[in-house]
C-alpha cells in the first residue's frame, strides 16, 4: 500500500521549506547570532542530509518507470552528498575550500535530472510545467552556492539560497501531473478523474 | 493587474488533481503471476489515467511463442485484449500504451493457466543474465566486499579508530553498492521488458519489483543507504558506536543475495541453503575486504598496528577460510548432484576454475600463515609483504569475478 504520489511531494515539499526557512533565518539575523545555538549550524545540513536518506524508499518503492526511478535516485544521493558535505565543513572535518562547491554542484545535478526526466513541453500539463520550473531554478539557482562559496558572508548569496528552497517547496506543493498548466489542458489526458 | 495574475496562477497551481507524469498501471486480470484455473477470456490492463492505444498494445505470448491477440480495445482507462483459449501452460504478456503525457508506457507480466507462472525476469523472450550482468554483480561482489570486510577489519580486527582512509573506503563500498545495485535491477529489468534504452525509460518496472530479485534490490538499497548514514555520521562525530549497527546491518542485508539467487529459488532449495549462500558470500566478503583495509590502511598509515592487525587477521581469515570450504561444499553437493556435472555442464565447469583459483587463494593465504605470520609475530614485519598480501586480495577479487558468472549460470539440478 503506497500513499498516492502527492503526499510524497508534500513531505519533501515540508522538509525543503524547514530547510529554507532555517537558511532563511540565518540570513535575517546573521551567521554569528545563529550559530549562538552549536546546534543550529548543524540543522539545515542535517535536514538535507535526512532528507536524502529518506528519498531512497521513494526510489525503491516508485518504480512505475525506470526514468523516474533513476532521478530519485540522483535526487538522494545529491541530497545525501551534498548534506553530508555540508556537515562535515560545519564540524570542521573538511577544510578545502574546494569542497564549498559541493551544494552548486547539488543544484546543477538535480536540476539537470529534473529536465532530462521531463520530457514533454512546459505548457503539455502541469508536472511538465512544473518539473521545468524546478529543473531552471535549480539551474540558475546554483549561482547563490556559488557566490556563498567564494563570497560566505554575502548577504545577497544567503537570502538568494535560503529563498531557492522555500520556492522549491511551493513548486513541490504545487505538483499535480496531468492537471491543467493555467488553464490548459492535454487533449490526451483525458477528464480528471479525481 | 500583476498581483491578480500572480494569485491566479498560484490559486491554479495549488488545485489538486492526480500524481505521476505518465500513465501507471494499476491492476491487471490475470494479475501478476497468477495462476489461473481456466483460459481467460480476456486480458485487462487498468490505469490511473486514460490511455490511447498503439499498435500491437498487446502481445501474448506461450512458451513456444507469439499468439494472435484477435481484438485489442481502449475503453477510458483500461486497455482489454479478447484472448484465444490458452491450453495449460505459462504465459507472456508484454504491452504497449500512450500515456496522456504523450509517452509510451511499456511493461511485461506473467500468467499460467493450471500451471505456475514464471517470474517476469524469466518472461518469453528474456535471454537471461548477459556479460555485462556479470560483471555488475562482479562489482557489487567487490562492493560488498568493501562494506562488509571494512567494517569487520574494524571491529574484529583493529578493535582502535581507524585513519579518515578507512572511512573513504568503506563509504566508497557503501556508494558502489548503491549504483550499482540500481544498474543490476536497470540491466535485469532491461532483459525482462526486451525495450530498447529509450523506451525502457518509460518501462514499468513494478511487476520485476515484485519479484524475489526486486525485494532483495529494494531490502538492500534500503539497508546500504542505512549503512551509509551510520558509517557517516560515526566519522562526522568520531564515535566508533554506530560501526557496529551499520555492520550488523551490512552483513543482515548481504542476505538479500542469498534470498534472491540460486539458494532461494531453485529446485532443492530450503533455508539450509539460503544460511549457507549467506555465511559464504560473509566469509569471502570479510576475508577480501580485511585483506583490502591491511594492505591500504594499516600497512602504509598505521606501522604500530601491522603487527596485532596481522595476527588478528590470520585467525579471523582462519574462520572465514573454513566457512567458505563447509558452505561451498554444500551448495556444490546440492546444485551438482552428479560428480560428473563438474565437467559435463557449464554450471560444473565455471565451479571448477573458481574452485582453482580458491585453492590458489587458500594457498597463498596459507603461507601467510604459516610462514609471515611466526615472523611478524617474533619481528614485527617481513619485507614485501604488504605486496604478498595485496597479491591474495586480487586473486579473492578475481575469484569474485568467477562467482558472479557462476551466481548467473543455471545449475544443473
Amino acid at each position: 500500500m503506497q500513499p498516492p504520489a502527492e503526499h510524497v511531494h508534500w513531505l519533501f515539499a515540508t522538509g525543503l521549506l524547514l530547510l529554507g526557512l532555517c537558511l532563511l533565518a540565518e540570513a535575517v539575523v546573521g551567521t554569528e547570532v545563529w550559530r549562538r545555538r552549536a546546534w543550529r549550524a548543524y540543522l539545515w545540513p542535517g535536514l538535507a542530509f535526512a532528507l536524502g536518506v529518506f528519498m531512497w524508499p521513494v526510489m525503491t518503492f516508485y518504480t512505475n518507470s525506470t526514468i523516474h526511478m533513476l532521478a530519485h535516485g540522483a535526487w538522494a544521493e545529491v541530497l545525501m552528498l551534498a548534506g553530508a558535505v555540508e556537515l562535515a565543513l560545519v564540524r570542521g572535518k573538511l577544510h578545502h575550500p574546494a569542497w564549498r562547491l559541493a551544494m552548486a554542484s547539488a543544484f546543477l545535478v538535480s536540476g539537470a535530472a529534473f529536465l532530462v526526466h521531463e520530457q514533454n513541453a512546459w505548457l503539455f500539463q502541469r508536472s511538465a510545467f512544473l518539473h521545468h520550473l524546478l529543473g531552471w531554478t535549480l539551474v540558475l539557482a546554483a549561482v547563490f552556492p556559488l557566490v556563498r562559496s567564494v563570497r560566505p558572508r554575502s548577504q545577497t548569496a544567503a537570502a538568494g539560497f535560503a529563498l531557492t528552497f522555500v520556492v522549491l517547496a511551493v513548486f513541490l506543493y504545487c505538483d499535480r501531473d496531468v492537471a491543467p498548466v493555467f488553464g490548459h489542458i492535454s487533449p490526451l489526458a483525458g477528464p480528471p478523474h479525481r | 493587474m500583476r498581483r491578480a495574475l500572480l494569485i491566479a496562477a498560484f490559486a491554479a497551481l495549488s488545485l489538486p488533481a492526480q500524481a505521476f507524469a505518465h500513465a501507471t498501471l494499476e491492476r491487471t486480470s490475470p494479475s501478476f503471476e497468477q495462476r489461473l484455473s481456466n483460459s481467460p477470456r480476456t486480458v485487462t490492463l487498468r490505469f490511473d489515467q486514460y490511455i490511447e492505444r498503439l499498435p500491437y498494445a498487446i502481445q501474448l505470448y506461450s512458451t513456444h511463442g507469439e499468439l494472435r491477440v484477435p481484438r485489442i480495445r481502449a475503453q477510458g482507462r483500461d486497455l482489454i485484449a479478447s484472448v484465444p483459449k490458452l491450453r495449460r501452460g505459462a504465459y507472456t504478456i508484454r504491452w504497449h500504451a500512450l500515456s496522456g503525457d504523450g509517452h509510451v508506457v511499456s511493461g511485461v507480466f506473467t500468467f499460467g493457466v493450471r500451471a505456475k507462472a514464471p517470474a517476469p525476469t524469466e518472461a518469453f523472450g528474456a535471454s537471461g543474465p548477459t556479460r555485462t550482468e556479470n560483471v555488475v554483480r562482479w562489482l557489487y561482489f567487490l562492493s560488498l566486499a568493501l562494506v562488509v570486510g571494512g567494517l569487520g577489519f574494524r571491529l574484529l580486527v583493529a578493535r582502535r579508530r581507524l585513519p579518515d582512509r578507512f572511512f573513504a573506503l568503506t563509504g566508497i563500498g557503501v556508494f558502489a553498492t548503491l549504483n550499482v545495485g540500481i544498474a543490476a535491477f536497470v540491466l535485469r529489468a532491461e532483459d525482462a521488458l526486451q525495450l530498447p534504452f529509450g523506451r525502457l525509460l518509460y518501462g514499468d518496472l513494478s511487476p520485476i519489483a515484485h519479484t524475489r530479485f526486486g525485494a532483495a534490490f529494494t531490502a538492500m538499497t534500503l539497508g546500504f543507504a542505512a549503512v551509509g548514514a551510520l558509517v557517516f555520521l560515526a566519522w562526522l562525530t568520531d564515535r566508533d558506536v554506530f560501526l557496529g549497527p551499520a555492520f550488523l546491518i551490512a552483513l543482515g542485508f548481504v542476505s538479500g543475495l542469498s534470498l534472491s539467487g540460486h539458494s532461494a529459488a531453485d529446485a532443492g532449495a530450503s533455508w539450509k541453503s539460503e544460511l549457507a549462500d549467506w555465511a559464504h558470500l560473509s566469509a569471502a566478503c570479510l576475508w577480501i575486504g580485511g585483506l583490502v583495509q591491511l594492505v591500504v590502511v594499516v600497512w602504509p598509515l598505521l606501522p604500530e598496528l601491522r603487527r596485532p592487525a596481522m595476527l588478528a587477521f590470520s585467525r579471523l581469515a582462519t574462520v572465514c577460510v573454513g566457512v567458505l570450504l563447509l558452505a561451498g561444499v554444500y551448495l556444490a553437493i546440492l546444485r551438482l548432484p552428479q560428480v560428473s556435472d563438474l565437467w559435463t555442464t557449464g554450471y560444473g565447469r565455471i565451479l571448477l576454475v573458481k574452485v582453482g583459483l580458491v585453492a590458489l587463494a587458500f594457498a597463498w593465504g596459507g603461507v601467510h600463515k604459516l610462514r609471515a605470520v611466526p615472523v611478524v609475530a617474533r619481528d614485527g614485519t617481513v619485507r614485501r609483504l604488504r605486496a604478498s598480501l595485496a597479491g591474495e586480495s586480487m586473486v579473492g577479487m578475481i575469484v569474485l569475478l568467477v562467482a558472479a558468472f557462476l551466481v548467473n549460470a543455471k545449475p544443473p539440478t
